[in-house]
């Protein structure tokens, strides 16, 4: 009996209702990512005037099943996967053999971890239900993983970690292109993150709060925040696409010149973790700018989707509805990874330093000063993205040469103190003295027998 | 030879304009052409360029479309025979001395028949060392090899891909129709 009444102490139905959704939402990401290589694959495919995967349906080769033979490719995932699975782990000898194994379960970890708090459902007046004689008292519920009053800061803190899989995985793998890689990526993450936090704050500083919900009942009443703070939903998007290592900020793994980057020592499933991990990434980034910018789970113009629907079915609608901006976002993505090139990476570094944080820094400050005075509507906003974004331009002529030149696409940037630009009085003998000489380099301090 | 001075034409790149700068209407616009593309070609639509190879293929198409050039398309060997129904080819070993990857065997003996002096024993092309040039076909004096329109010929070891004069007087039997000497 008394293990009874402890157990109706613990299991409230928010527990329960957190568990449900967290179990089923590993499955629902982990095979929407599956699905998600897919579509890439189709979108890609179709971009370039070509068809995709289109052959591999679920009949495994057996006349049996001839019906389920797919002139869609739908089965392709499966293939992909299976074939990830019978590939051969192969360690390269010198590699620190503990991170190299574990910075894949790393990046995997946080990558399925930020979903807890995405207000999938909003909220559900459920019933009160007994549970193999255990009494459980109903009221409302939040449909999500973990409805904690700092949501918005959770995620941040959770999309960040990413970075250290990343950074693991090429440190451990013992090889310069992996090394460079990682490198890269933690630079990139770093910058990224200081726009990503300010844009953030414009929307918190509308909001007025830290909890998902009510981000999202804001948005419901006074208007998506899309259409209030356009500049920073955009600098938003940017600074997601380059949290989540998507083209064309995917320097970290840039082919052609780190061959892999920093998973060019995985194989078979641990690589397969690597990718597993930035396709939830995506899911992550894309659930998180619906829920600040587009609303969440509020679609206007519908009568039957009223946020305020505490029923199952409105439950359910909601889910459908935040999952549906979700799946066009990511879409999106994609479009604009067959869009546009991979920047270079300085390129990449001026962006963030020199455009994406001062842009959201001014829209920050614009966005204080209206809240101050009280213009929190969707026009007066719009006037003050307006304004920041002119004053911008307007100051851009008058800013330092140095900044602007830097700013041209093709500027070359000289790397003083090496031997084609020397610091000012340096002597750098530039071909070799020895006319048998193997390689242009300098001689210069290196002792030679002769 | 050098590019006449009048046929050169020196480009600039022109400067960003101020809209072009702020890069975001730019990167719209790319977009609209991915778009674009993407709407064409969806679901093998008519901007899709892609032929679906075993089921469709490129001898049924007309060259205008894309189709195969029959008359020209340097596919696997053949040996011809001659009215008679024997092997043409006379061993006078042009085409092992012209192949450039040598990978013609040829094995010359004392002809059978009156109207000649030699013909092969043993005649055997490589055909993974082939890169189907064409010049065997080009340097025999009496038509006897010639390439044929086949192309996926697969074998399972590398000693069946290396075809011997029965082999290719084989392809002659099977290729005649298609392609008439």
């Amino acid at each position: 009996m008394n293990t009874l009444a402890f157990l109706e102490s613990i299991l409230t139905g928010q527990l329960l209702v957190s568990g449900l959704v967290i179990v089923l939402l590993v499955h629902v990401i982990l095979g929407t990512v599956a699905y998600m290589i897919y579509l890439e694959r189709k979108i890609c495919a179709y971009v370039q005037d070509r068809i995709g995967p289109n052959r591999v349906g679920f009949d495994f080769g057996l006349p049996a099943l001839s019906f389920l033979k797919g002139a869609l490719g739908l089965g392709q995932p499966l293939a992909d996967g299976l074939k990830l699975f019978l590939k051969e782990d192969y360690t390269p000898t010198r590699v620190d053999r503990l991170m190299f194994t574990l910075a894949p379960a790393i990046i995997i970890v946080p990558a399925l971890m930020g979903f807890v708090v995405i207000p999938w459902g909003g909220v559900w007046d459920m019933p009160s239900f007994t549970l193999l004689g255990v009494a459980v008292e109903g009221g409302p519920v939040h449909v999500t993983g973990a409805a904690i009053n700092v949501g918005v800061v959770y995620l941040l803190a959770i999309g960040s970690l990413g970075v250290y899989g990343v950074t693991l995985g090429g440190w451990a793998s013992n090889n310069k292109y992996s090394f460079l890689g990682g490198l890269r990526a933690t630079a990139q993450m770093i910058s990224y993150e200081i726009p990503l936090g300010l844009s953030l704050m414009a929307v918190l500083l509308v909001v007025g709060s830290l909890v998902p919900e009510r981000i999202v009942g804001f948005q419901a009443r006074e208007g998506w925040l899309m259409l209030s703070q356009p500049l920073a939903g955009v600098l938003f998007f940017v600074s997601i696409l380059a949290e989540a290592n998507r083209a064309p900020f995917d320097n970290a793994e840039a082919e052609q010149e780190l061959v892999g980057g920093y998973h060019t020592e995985y194989s078979s499933m641990r690589w397969a973790m690597y990718f597993l991990a930035e396709y939830a990434h995506m899911i992550t980034s894309c659930a998180f700018f619906t829920l600040l910018f587009l609303g969440g789970y509020h679609l206007p113009l519908v009568p039957w989707l009223r946020p305020e629907d505490t029923s199952i079915a409105g439950a359910l609608l909601k889910f459908g509805v935040f999952f549906g901006k979700v799946v066009g976002l990511i879409c999106a993505m994609m479009v604009i990874r067959w869009t546009i090139p991979r920047l270079r990476y300085d390129q990449i570094m001026i962006m963030a330093w020199q455009v994406v944080i001062p842009l959201s820094l001014g829209v920050v400050v614009g966005t204080s000063v209206a809240v101050h005075l009280g213009w929190t509507g969707i026009l007066p906003m719009l006037a003050m993205n307006g304004v920041v974004l002119a004053l911008l331009l307007a100051a851009q002529p008058f800013l330092d040469k140095g900044v602007r030149t830097r700013a041209l696409p093709n500027a070359r940037i000289r790397l003083y103190g090496s031997r084609f630009s020397p610091m000012p009085g340096e002597r750098v003998v530039t071909s070799p003295s020895d006319p048998t000489a193997l390689e242009d380099r300098p001689y210069e301090g290196t002792a030679r027998m002769i | 030879m050098a590019i006449p001075e009048r046929d050169i034409k020196v480009l600039s790149v022109p400067p960003m304009t101020r809209a072009e700068s702020l890069y975001l209407p730019e990167v719209f616009k790319g977009m609209g052409t991915t778009l674009r593309h993407l709407f064409h070609a969806f679901g093998h639509g008519k901007g899709s360029r892609t032929m679906q190879y075993p089921e469709q293929r490129r001898e049924d198409l007309a060259v205008v479309e894309g189709g195969m050039e029959k008359r020209n398309f340097r596919g696997f060997h053949r040996l011809n025979r001659d009215e008679q129904g024997r092997v043409k080819c006379v061993a006078c070993m042009m085409c092992p001395t012209i192949c450039p990857a040598r990978c013609i065997h040829v094995q010359a003996g004392e002809s059978p028949w009156d109207d000649r002096e030699k013909y092969p024993v043993k005649f055997e092309i490589d055909e993974l060392r082939c890169i189907f040039c064409g010049m065997c076909e080009e340097a025999c004096p009496v038509d006897a090899i010639e390439l044929t329109t086949e192309y996926d010929f697969v074998g399972r070891s590398r000693q069946e891909m290396v075809f011997d004069k029965e082999k290719l007087l084989h392809v002659y039997d099977v290729t005649i129709n298609k392609k008439p000497m």
